[in-house]
């Protein structure tokens, strides 16, 4: 039997988009399990329906496994929840008005559950993280160097990397390659010889962009929600 | 030119006066200093003062982060609690013993030091508190020197010197996204680069208790590491006199720390 995974991420309160993408999930074979990886909140509309919806899910609703993301740690950070770090990212990149915008789309009952929410998972031999291990900010895509995205893959030891950040869907495999090392210390020299790992890391997507994980066959489906194409055109039914 | 590159003093002054000797028989009159003058050792005062009466541009250390901002490293920088206790000991000793005077320069100090492609750091261009350890995944290796922009990367923290070259290193990879469909990939040539750990002049932890530093001709890229004998037994008797665990005097006449190395060289605080 099929088993595959739905990852989700960058709603930024769209209730609506949301609301797609569980349509397009009952439609479809298989899945076991639905990651939000991050990014439930945002500037631009109130995001309290969303909230509610993914903290008590509908019935026939597939229950969201949610992380926080980029905009959650400006949020939390804004509202106390880090230390003296305050929104300096979001204030710095979209100024003042954007931080206060941010505020005013979430209702403060919601703030102990974000706050709650993980930095990221790590499933079979899979991590699920909005940014990377190195930051939520990490905005990983399939221009970032292969040496970067081998050293976020190694710092995890994880096979496959999902990555929100970017919003790009993308699935790059490392598929050969090696390196030499020489090391030189006092007591002689000794070579060694490191073979590139068969690892990937894959971009979900943000918003109605989402994306499919076979997790038998390893293959990615980068989907978009409510529109005609699938799940039934890529054979999904 | 032949420059001369110290690392890890550790308040120890003897071991400092004694390698600065070295280095100035030598007559090499450039020296970079990568932190950590203070923390473990009995002379914090002197150490600070000796290189600040000598000029050598220094980045910060570990040790020199924690007395300024106060001990908020995430436990990742012991290997085990009985570590991180003593630590805690020698940190609170140490800040006591500081003066203000030198505080302030410690807190003066950057993080990295760069010279055309030659880059100075304490742990890693990521953290003071980042270990590069001689065997450490060698792709991680090279991506620390990498992002960093340098050809070689000087380091210290790990208390045991080495010069490490990653060469003929290629990444080959494969993309499929959303509008593309599959491509058919390409491969990634790496470029050759150098890690260059100055190990420890006041704690030293590769098997000897000599106190070690490193050379580099920045004409022909040769670097050597050089071994300095000095008066450990003074040192230790300091150590004992100042109340500080003894088994920081005991590390020193041997050597290395005891079952104390840093278990996950990978992982990075991020505190
Ligand atoms: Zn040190
Ligand atoms: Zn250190």
């Amino acid at each position: 039997m099929i088993e595959r995974w739905a990852l989700v991420s960058g709603l930024r309160g769209d209730l609506e988009t949301y609301d797609l993408i569980q349509r397009d999930l009952k439609k479809t074979r298989g899945v076991t399990a639905l990651f939000v990886l991050g990014d439930l909140v945002g500037p631009e509309r109130n995001c309290d329906a969303l909230l509610d919806r993914l903290r008590n899910p509908h019935r026939g609703d597939l229950k969201p496994d949610c992380i926080y993301g980029w905009w959650e740690e400006q949020l939390l950070a804004e509202r106390g929840f880090r230390g003296e770090r305050k929104a300096d990212a979001l204030r710095l990149s979209q100024g003042e008005d954007a931080v206060s915008a941010l505020l005013n789309t979430v209702n403060p009952s919601h703030l102990k559950w974000l706050a709650s929410l993980q930095f990221g998972f790590i499933e079979l031999d899979c991590a699920l993280i909005h940014g990377s291990s190195s930051d939520v900010a990490d905005n990983l895509t399939s221009e970032t160097s292969p040496l970067i995205l081998l050293d976020r893959l190694t710092r995890l030891n994880v096979n496959r990397l999902f990555t929100a950040r970017s919003t790009k869907q993308f699935h790059l495999e490392l598929t050969g390659g090696g390196i030499n090392s020489q090391v030189k210390d006092l007591n002689g020299k000794r070579e060694q010889q490191q073979e590139v790992p068969k690892r990937s890391v894959i971009g979900i997507g943000a918003g109605l962009n989402y994306t499919l994980y076979d997790i038998g066959s390893d293959k990615m489906h980068f989907l978009t929600a409510g529109s005609k194409t699938n799940p039934k055109g890529k054979g999904f039914a | 030119m032949n420059h001369a590159i110290i690392s890890c003093l550790h308040a120890n002054l003897p071991a400092a006066e004694a390698v600065l000797n070295d280095i100035d028989r030598q007559g090499i009159d450039t020296i970079t200093c990568l932190g950590d003058l203070v923390g473990y050792g009995p002379q914090p005062n002197e150490v600070v003062e000796l290189i600040r009466k000598r000029g050598i541009a220094t980045c910060q250390g570990c040790w020199d982060e924690d007395i300024i901002d106060g001990l908020n490293a995430c436990e990742c920088s012991y290997p085990s609690q009985l570590a991180e206790r003593r630590g805690h000991l020698a940190h609170q000793w140490t800040d006591d013993q500081l003066t203000d005077e030198n505080k302030s320069f410690l807190a003066s100090l950057p993080t990295s030091l760069r010279r055309d492609r030659l880059l100075f750091v304490h742990g890693s261009p990521n953290s003071q508190h980042e270990y590069l350890l001689p065997d450490m995944d060698a792709f991680a290796a090279l991506e620390r020197v990498e992002t960093a922009g340098a050809d070689i990367l000087f380091c210290g923290h790990t208390h045991q010197p080495y010069v490490r070259e990653l060469r003929d290193g290629s990444i080959r990879v494969r993309l499929q996204n959303a509008d593309h469909g599959n491509d058919q990939g390409e491969e990634l040539t790496l470029p050759m680069r150098k890690i260059v750990n100055a190990g420890s002049v006041g704690e030293p932890r590769h098997g000897s208790t000599n106190a070690t530093y490193v050379i580099h001709n920045d004409a022909t890229d040769e670097v050597e590491i050089k071994e300095v004998a000095y008066d450990v037994g003074r040192t230790c008797q300091a150590i004992v006199e100042a109340g500080l665990p003894k088994v920081f005097a005991w590390r020193l006449s041997h050597g290395f720390e005891f079952a104390e190395q840093a278990e996950d060289a990978s992982h990075v605080c991020e505190r």
